[in-house]
């Protein structure tokens, strides 16, 4: 015990030297919550965009859907599918889709479009769909028109109250074709929805591809999007093996492999200032060696057990580190509040560059709880690890030769 | 269509010391006659489910045809219109004439296993292929001529071979198994229910098999069929269907 409260004396006879090791540790904590904090607001808030634009965190399907992506692959929209799915506490909105590809004309020219039955209500919950609307106006519920990307309104030459056709196979081969009303367009971010997109209300397009009653996909609006994974498990138990329950992951593989990606990058960019942090700590122990190198000499030359000596010095960094990380966390959440509450706002370019994908232009910081605990942590052993040092050099210390001035 | 076409593209037969050509010519003339008039039922069955349509069709020679669909509800009325090496449809519900883009002409006809090219393509059967005996045959106590026919150089054709088998006596295609350039069979048509219909022996149901596709196939039943009524030119006209279904 006398051994802590020298420590804790040793601590404060310097005090520069201390308040210069705590606060490059805080710093570094800081900076580590603060780097991941936004690597993962980042990530989110891409993941949250990407999806919201049209897949959902997960979608239902008829089992073998997704291989085979066509209308003999939908399923019956039933109350006991609906009652199934809206009862799992993490689902707070369902929004059944019947989706197949068609041929648009309009005047003499024609384009491919992927047609797209929604419950208008339903859908924007899931996709805020209606905020994309640029003319006209949105599908009301019994609505027989149809709404269409700005890019395939201008292909065809498209205006509100045109007539467009389309022209396809609908469910088990059967010929569909019809005539809607422009109701209104709709400007998205990414041109391959610009292009392609044209909404129906889901009774009007189940009567055009003569799918009564059917839908190729059911999209879930989630209440914690963070538990998707147990989500999808559990729904999938649920359901049985009639439905296939798909996450976004497995939904849009080269946008999870992108983010894998630059996770991957940023984790290198994180390590370097791993490294950095490492090495400012470990100067200011090799500072701190040299200066109390006649102290240490002095206190083995009167007899005191090199152990002794040892856990004096271990627990004074101990106990630095701890200060250290304990300040570093305790700075960071006003910092991380405030960037999670008011994100940074990016401008210029790069933010119209952002608005045309139809993002948010703003980095985020996550408020995670478990980015602070575990980049303090990880400071935390850093520091341990680094004040092996003091031991290493007391072992080396030879009484006489410290003496020596 | 592949299996209007076969039917047309073969049916007369008078055996012992003919060539082949002569054989499919024959046939030919016997199931196609100079005009023809029918109506069938096509039947699509697929794993799972099936699908009935009614249709009526007229043809005359090789290059005019028009088919149209007389069930069920939703596509009645639906118009198809050959002429030699093109193809249009009349959409009711859009009251509009479409000519089959070359994209489209890939894709299957009216969900059957067909392809709307084939509703083009395969009148070229004589003229386009060699044509060889490569044996008889056995097919429902009918003897058959086994041929074998292979697409002439630089025609372009679908298949890389097709193996056919004409009764000897009526002339009527009996089966038609349809190859690759690989040699990998694709589609295999067969012919049942032989009956006399106006005045001529002629099986009144075909199967069409994709090789590939097991439990799905198309079926094609003659409900009754006319042959060589006079049919004029003008009949096969982008006017004409507009106004055919009424």
């Amino acid at each position: 015990m006398w051994l802590l409260h020298l420590a804790w004396r040793n601590i404060w006879r310097n005090k520069w030297r201390t308040w210069i090791t705590v606060s490059a540790l805080s710093f570094a904590v800081l900076l580590s919550v603060l780097a991941e904090s936004l690597k993962e607001g980042i990530f989110d808030n891409l993941i949250k965009n990407v999806v919201g634009f049209h897949t959902g965190m997960i979608q239902v399907h008829q089992m073998g859907y997704q291989e085979a992506q066509q209308l003999d692959n939908s399923f019956r929209v039933n109350d006991t599918l609906q009652a199934k799915l809206l009862s799992h506490p993490n689902v707070s909105a369902c929004s059944f889709r019947l989706e197949s590809f068609m041929l648009a004309c309009a005047g003499d020219k024609s384009k491919g479009c992927m047609l797209s039955g929604i419950v208008p209500n339903e859908e924007d919950k899931v996709t805020r769909l209606s905020e994309k609307l640029i003319a006209g106006h949105f599908l009301q519920s019994g609505d027989n028109g149809i709404v269409v990307g700005q890019g395939l309104a201008n292909k065809l030459k498209l205006r509100i109250k045109d007539t467009l056709v389309l022209i396809g196979q609908g469910y088990h081969g059967a010929m569909a074709a019809g005539q809607y009303p422009v109701r209104g367009i709709l400007r998205f971010g990414l041109a391959e929805m610009n292009d392609h997109f044209a909404y129906l209300n889901l009774p009007v397009a189940q009567e055009f591809l003569d799918a009564n009653d059917r839908a190729t996909a059911g999209i879930l609006l989630l209440k914690k999007d963070d538990d998707f994974i147990l989500t999808r498990k559990q729904l999938a138990a649920q359901l049985g093996n009639s439905y296939e329950v798909m996450t976004w992951e497995e939904l849009l593989p080269e946008m999870s492999q992108h983010i894998k990606t630059d996770s991957g990058d940023m984790r290198i960019v994180q390590w370097i200032l791993y490294f950095l942090i490492g090495f400012g700590i470990l100067s200011t122990l090799i500072m701190m060696m040299l200066e109390r190198k006649y102290e240490t000499g002095m206190l083995l030359a009167l007899g005191m057990p090199r152990y002794k000596l040892i856990l004096v010095l271990v627990s004074e960094s101990l106990l630095t580190v701890i200060t250290g990380c304990v300040i570093g966390i305790l700075l960071s959440i006003p910092v991380i509040a405030r960037l999670h509450l008011q994100p940074l706002r990016v401008s210029g370019d790069f933010a119209k560059a952002y608005e045309r994908f139809g993002f948010e232009p703003v980095f985020p910081a996550s408020d995670h709880l478990h980015i602070f605990y575990t980049q303090g942590l990880f400071v935390l052993v850093l520091g341990i690890l680094l004040s092996l040092y003091p031991v290493v050099s007391i072992m080396r210390t030879q009484a006489l030769a410290a003496l020596k001035k | 269509m592949k299996f209007l076409i076969f039917f047309f593209a073969s049916l007369t037969l008078c055996s012992n010391g003919q060539t082949a050509t002569e054989i499919l010519e024959k046939s030919e003339q016997k199931m196609r006659g100079n005009t023809l008039q029918a109506e069938m039922i096509l039947q699509i069955v697929r794993p799972g489910w099936m699908r009935e349509m009614s249709i009526k069709t007229w043809m005359k020679g090789r290059d005019l045809a028009v088919i149209l669909v007389t069930s069920p509800a939703r596509e009645k009325g639906i118009t198809f219109l050959k002429r030699q090496k093109e193809v249009w449809n009349w959409i009711p519900a859009l009251e509009k004439t479409i000519k089959l883009p070359p994209s489209m002409m890939s894709q299957s006809w009216m969900g059957t296993d067909f392809t709307n090219d084939d509703l083009v393509k395969e009148s070229s059967i004589v003229r386009d292929y060699t044509h060889r005996i490569i044996g008889d045959t056995l097919i429902d106590g009918r003897s058959c001529h086994l041929l074998e026919l292979l697409p002439l150089p630089e025609t372009a054709v679908v298949w890389g071979k097709i193996i056919t088998a004409i009764d000897k006596k009526d002339y009527m295609e009996m089966m038609a198994r349809f190859y690759d350039e690989e040699g990998t069979l694709m589609n295999s048509m067969y012919g049942y229910d032989v009956k006399m219909m106006d005045g001529r022996w002629i099986p009144t149901r075909y199967e069409m098999h994709p090789a590939d596709k097991i439990g799905q196939k198309t079926v094609l039943r003659y409900e009754s069929i006319l042959f060589d009524r006079p049919l004029e030119d003008r009949f096969f006209s982008i006017d004409q269907i507009q106004k055919i279904a009424y």
